[in-house]
């Protein structure tokens, strides 16, 4: 069953991905790893290393299966101060 | 009290500091980030910060809260300003206060250290020659906007 969730990008991944929340229709389900992979690379094309994730702003492993309706946040190196 | 802060308001010293004022306490330590006019020896006119504010909240209060079960502080701010933010302008606040200097210190060494390293916050440098930067892109096109 086809599942909608929405993406937040920050700094320079907003910059490159030319918005700052996009909504994606899965259809199938996935773990963030796999979205990544999928819909990210490459335009964001640092590895999946290089990323924190959040999903309802709590932080979550890459391995996370996304759920419909789940707001994911793709965040970049931090570089407050 | 306590308190954290993500703001596009400029950082109000004086009342950070009554916030950590208790009479059991014989130390305040304060950090104030501000904007520098250079990075890497490169002129700069100042910095946009970029922030995923729910996020930066809580992280905030979290990082507060360790430092308070951490370290012997009385009371703990940490405040954070996003934004457009000229050279001068301060752009993060650590104040804690406790009974004794070396905790203070140690405290507010450890909260701006892990502010820097734990909460959703970008910047970007305003280059003097008209172009921008962010910090921390690993690689690519260094010059965006």
């Amino acid at each position: 069953m086809p599942s909608e969730i929405t993406v937040l990008f920050f700094s320079f991944a907003a910059d490159r991905m030319n918005t700052r929340e996009k909504t994606y229709e899965l259809p199938q389900p996935l773990s963030v790893k796999e979205f990544f992979q999928q819909y990210l690379y490459p335009s964001l094309k640092e590895p999946l290393e290089s990323w924190l994730f959040s999903v309802n702003e709590e932080w979550v492993d890459p391995h996370y299966a996304l759920q419909p309706g789940d707001e994911l946040a793709v965040v970049p190196p931090v570089s407050g101060g | 009290m306590d308190y954290y802060l993500i703001t596009e308001d400029p950082i109000n010293l004086a009342e950070a500091l009554s916030m950590i004022d208790d009479p059991s306490t014989g130390a305040q330590a304060i950090f104030l980030g501000t904007v520098r006019n250079e990075f890497e020896g490169r002129a700069s006119l100042g910095l946009y910060y970029d922030v995923y504010p729910p996020m930066a909240q809580s992280q905030i209060r979290k990082i507060g809260e360790a430092l308070k079960e951490e370290f012997d502080i009385r009371h703990v701010v940490i405040i954070h300003r996003i934004g457009e933010l000229p050279v001068g302008a301060a752009s993060v606040l650590v104040a804690v206060s406790a009974p004794h200097r070396e905790q203070a210190f140690a405290a507010a060494k450890a909260g701006i250290d892990r502010v820097k390293q734990q909460v959703p916050i970008w910047k970007k440098e305003h280059w003097a020659d008209g172009s921008s930067q962010w910090h921390d892109e690993p690689e690519g096109t260094k010059e965006s906007k």
